[in-house]
């Protein structure tokens, strides 16, 4: 990505930005996340397919934001966390630069997170066929079934948190998991402690999450907990209609609208 | 430690009957932390609320479980039996073992054991509970009254002249409703507009009151005696400053053809206009929709002939806020049209009219100018018909309840009919003839024996047009339903009274509950007519039911006391059961991360920005903050918030979460 080389020095010899975040390369075949703050650094910056992490999870970070204004190499699902971020007045532009990736990976210099806005909205967030499959299929078991197929699947679960930490969504200082007085969600790796975490999260990402599948590539043990977060997309479009990550603040879950359709309490 | 006293009360036999209340009162006895236990037939009585006292005294108990009704029934109560004994009232907590467990169970083991579980989660809760204090909110004094009909009109004077501020907002371009469209009224035949029109003077000139037409609610935010309304104000399209009323632009404006909804369509109106020659205010307004310059573009003839340059075709809506402590709603009802009538030909017989439409013929400032003439031709009818009950308890039709005003004004207009079309003919079809009131019955029976009006008792099951007459068929069901067929001239239909069209979004706007016709909902049938579920606003008129003119006034004065009730406080109190969002020492200073989706989830506005500042004045966090004063402490925010900084005081998590936990035996 020579653009966005290109551009990080220019934003750090003009001091347009402080620090420029991007992708790098990490051991064997991954990447990483990288901070550039030195104009001689911004040439390790990489872009290619396997740059699939979500960036947007540092932009809240206290360390990050200390280093004064960012800027930030962001694909759509990036772009979309930037938007839930700003509407939760998380970020806004006066902190962040938004050099955005196209989906044919060209570079795009957005003014101000409205026009990042503008061009998040013309792509609908889609399910993809895999997981779809795997979402209908939980769909017609029996709820018998369908516990038992999450207390297997969550059974493993350790509690690294791995998931929250790549998720841009959870930035909470305190996250219900660490709130202990009283402790509502057991801090052992149990049975329905495991349960009680994970629906607990998937409750809290409803409205809010943008389906980037960061929470199931971070995690070391590869457990499908996306699933959970996508259903709740679904579930939610079908109550209270579509969600676009949006400026307005609208947010879906906390919003009454008189057109929420509501059905499932007429 | 805690030292809690537990009351078990039997309630009579209430509790007892089915809860060995003794045996619950020695389990809880058992418990760490409780100092006295005892059971006694009514603890709501005074010795047994001397038992809490003395209790508490003498023990120097620390918290107190009363296990009885419903908090509902006795809270305040046994709270302040607390408090006169030197114990904070929120230190009081209480079990309910009446409509929790007694009623609803069998006499048996597992009753007690509820009973037993239920006591101990209080128990347990009451360790956590703090003491707290009432909080004091201001009383706005100032009413707002929404629609301008009579009760309207009365409940703005009567809580005017107690000295109080009053704004009344009308939806249309003048106040008076429909009372300034009949002609005479029931029971006593005064003419209607005379009656009205000093009163709809009164509120035009009355000091304390602010009068806004053809204005409507926007929004409603706030809570009793503190309520913040968004009023729109529609544009008239004039200056009402420089308007002297002098009418020459509604005598001009060349569109002339436009049905006058005042005369119930019987009449025709300008596009400029004042609805009717009494209008308060007297100053015209433009109906958009129909007035050539904004359809067209062109004609502008108002403002040429306004002698003061009145005329503003580019005004805006205005919305506009206000404070208000207290509402009374008085938005009235309407009629059913003959197009909802199948039967009676969908409105497509211009002689078949409703019962509005008749007052406006028989009115002296009608379109008839009082004489009774029917809309085909002009003719004067001599023979007519009046059907009661048309739609009203007809549950097939959707509105099984009766209209309550027809049985009278079909008397009346009957009676009218008589006095004045000398040799004609009147029928009335009816169900029952409903008069109870004082005067009423008579009232029927002179229309009956002195004016010659004749009452077949039967429904009429078709209307159609033969050699242009109206043939009215139907049954007389006093003669076996024998069937009747009457050749009319005109008929009139005592159309069923109905809520208003919007009436279901006003209540939302205003979160007050209506009934399943869309009539708003007063608090309780007997003993709050006037009241609504949402403390400080009330009810006045047909808003509730259909009602009539004695009623509507009655019901106006009732809720203008419960205003003027309420301002006489110049403080209200409220329960300190509200959330609050935690605040830490710096450098957190709060556990919220400032997301504000609690802001648009709390459905009372109560959620604030705040500005956390440094030494320096920066701003160094922005947190959520709950306004005492709007939080209904509903729990919605609590709910909602990931980093668990809000707390419901009362029923904090520390406390929830004591209370699960006691009840999964795991004290
Ligand atoms: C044909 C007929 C004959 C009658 N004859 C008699 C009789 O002889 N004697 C008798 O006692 N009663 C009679 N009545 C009953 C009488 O009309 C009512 O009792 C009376 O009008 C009720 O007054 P109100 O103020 O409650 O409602 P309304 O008169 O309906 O007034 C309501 C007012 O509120 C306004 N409004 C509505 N919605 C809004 C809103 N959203 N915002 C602001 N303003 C709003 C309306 O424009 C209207 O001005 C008769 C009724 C009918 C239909
Ligand atoms: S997919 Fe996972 S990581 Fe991405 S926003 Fe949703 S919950 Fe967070
Ligand atoms: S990353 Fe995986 S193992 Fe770690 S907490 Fe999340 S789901 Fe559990
Ligand atoms: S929801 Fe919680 S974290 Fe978010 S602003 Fe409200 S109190 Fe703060
Ligand atoms: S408890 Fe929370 S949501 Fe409910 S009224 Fe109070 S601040 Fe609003």
């Amino acid at each position: 990505m020579v653009d966005l080389i290109k551009r990080a020095k220019e934003l750090l010899e003009s001091s347009a930005v402080k620090v420029v975040i991007g992708y790098e390369q990490g051991t064997g075949n991954k990447t990483r996340a990288l901070f550039v703050e030195k104009t001689e650094d911004a040439d390790k910056l990489i872009f290619d397919s396997r740059c699939i992490q979500n960036l947007a999870a540092y932009v809240t970070k206290k360390e990050v934001k200390e280093k004064g204004k960012m800027a930030i190499a962001a694909t759509l699902p990036v772009m979309r966390s930037i938007i839930q971020l700003a509407s939760e007045f998380q970020v806004n532009d006066n902190n962040l630069l938004v050099l955005g990736i196209t989906p044919e990976s060209n570079l795009i210099e957005f003014a101000n997170l409205v026009e990042v806005e503008t061009f998040v909205h013309q792509y609908q967030i889609e399910i993809d066929a895999r997981n779809k499959e795997m979402l209908d299929k939980l769909a017609k078991m029996t709820s018998a079934e369908r516990w038992k197929f999450w207390v297997d699947e969550l059974a493993p679960c350790f509690k690294c948190y791995a998931c929250r930490a790549a998720c841009p969504m959870c930035y909470c200082s305190r996250c219900t998991v660490d709130f202990n007085q009283p402790q509502w969600i057991p801090v052992p790796s149990t049975e329905l402690g495991n349960l009680e975490w994970h629906i607990m999260r998937a409750m809290h990402l409803t409205g809010r999450c943008i389906d980037c599948d960061a929470c199931y590539n971070a995690c070391p043990l590869s457990i499908p907990i996306n699933l959970l977060t996508k259903r709740m997309l679904v579930d939610a479009k079908e109550h209270f209609g579509n969600y676009q990550p949006s400026l307005k603040g609208d947010n879906l879950m906390s919003t009454y609208k008189p057109d929420d359709k509501e059905n499932f309490i007429q | 430690m805690s030292k809690i006293g537990v009351f078990v009360c039997h309630c009579g036999e209430n509790i007892s009957a089915t809860v060995d209340c003794a045996k619950v009162a020695e389990t809880a006895g058992t418990y760490d932390g409780v100092a006295f236990s005892v059971d006694y037939k009514y603890m709501c009585s005074d010795p047994g609320q001397n038992i809490i006292k003395n209790a508490i005294k003498e023990k120097g108990l620390t918290g107190v479980v009363v296990a009885s009704c419903s908090p509902r029934m006795h809270e305040p109560t046994f709270r302040k039996a607390c408090a006169e004994a030197g114990l904070n009232p929120f230190m009081c907590e209480m079990a309910n073992l009446r409509e929790h467990c007694s009623w609803v169970h069998e006499k048996n083991e597992a009753t007690t054991e509820k009973a037993i579980d239920l006591v101990r989660i209080l128990v347990e809760k009451v360790k956590y509970n703090h003491s707290l204090n009432e909080i004091k909110v201001p009383v706005t004094k100032t009413a707002l009254v929404i629609g301008g009909g009579i009760a309207g009109i009365q409940a703005s004077l009567d809580i005017a002249n107690t000295g109080h501020k009053v704004i009344l907002i009308e939806r249309d371009p003048s106040i008076g409703g429909h009372m300034s469209q009949l002609s005479e009224t029931f029971p006593t035949l005064d003419c209607s507009q005379c009656i009205l029109t000093p009163r709809m003077v009164e509120v035009a000139q009355h000091p304390n009151i602010t009068l806004y037409t053809y204005a409507e609610l926007e929004s409603l935010e706030g809570f009793i005696g503190n309520f913040k309304a968004k009023i729109r104000r529609k544009s008239k399209s004039i200056d009402e400053k420089l308007c002297t009323g002098c009418g020459q632009c509604t005598t001009k404006c060349p569109v002339k053809k436009i049905p006058s909804e005042f005369n119930e369509g019987l009449g025709k109106r300008t596009a400029i206009y004042v609805p009717f020659p009494q209008a308060v205010p007297n100053k015209p307004v433009i109906d958009r929709g129909n007035c050539t310059y904004y359809i067209k573009g062109k004609c502008k003839v108002c403002e040429i002939v306004c002698p003061t340059g009145a005329i503003r075709f580019d005004q805006e809506d205005q919305i506009m806020e206000v404070e208000v402590g207290a509402i009374v709603v008085a938005t009235g009802f309407t009629v059913k049209q003959p197009d909802f009538f199948p039967e009676y030909g969908y409105g497509k017989y211009a002689d078949v009219i409703t019962g509005l439409q008749f007052e406006r013929l028989a009115s002296a400032s009608g379109p008839t100018l009082g004489e009774i003439r029917r809309p085909s031709d002009g003719k004067i009818p001599e023979k007519i018909v009046f059907l009661a009950c048309a739609g009203s308890r007809d549950p097939a039709k959707g509105i099984p309840y009766c209209s309550k005003i027809c049985c009278m004004y079909i008397a009346k207009h009957a009676m009218l009919y008589q006095h004045k079309v000398h040799g004609g003919k009147s029928y009335v079809f009816y169900m029952d003839i409903r008069a109870g009131g004082k005067q009423y019955e008579e009232f029927v029976r002179r229309a009956i024996e002195d004016d010659g009006v004749n009452y077949i008792r039967g429904r009429v099951s078709k209307i159609y047009e033969k050699n242009g007459k109206l043939i009215v068929s139907g049954a007389d069901t006093l003669l076996n339903a024998m069937p009747v067929e009457i050749e009319a001239d005109m008929v009139v239909l005592a159309t069923a009274g109905v809520a208003n069209e919007g009436a279901e979004e006003l209540a939302q706007k205003m979160h007050i509950s209506y009934d399943p016709y869309k009539f708003f909902a007063e608090a309780h049938p007997k003993l709050k007519p006037v009241e609504t579920n949402t403390a400080g606003i009330f009810l006045a008129g047909a808003c509730q039911a259909p009602r009539d003119i004695p009623e509507s006034v009655a019901m106006a004065s009732g809720a203008a006391v419960k205003v003027a009730g309420l301002f006489s406080q110049d403080e209200l109190t409220r329960e300190p059961i509200i959330a609050v969002v935690n605040r830490q020492a710096p450098p957190v200073y709060s556990s919220c991360v400032g997301c504000f989706l609690c802001v648009s989830a709390c459905p009372y506005q109560a959620i604030e920005k705040e500005e956390i500042k440094n030494r320096n004045g920066e701003v160094i966090k922005l947190v959520a903050k709950v306004n005492p004063g709007l939080c209904q402490g509903c729990g919605t925010c609590v709910a909602f918030c990931r980093t668990k900084s809000i707390d419901i005081q009362g029923y904090t998590h520390e406390q929830m979460y004591t209370e699960v936990m006691a009840l999964l035996n795991e004290y």
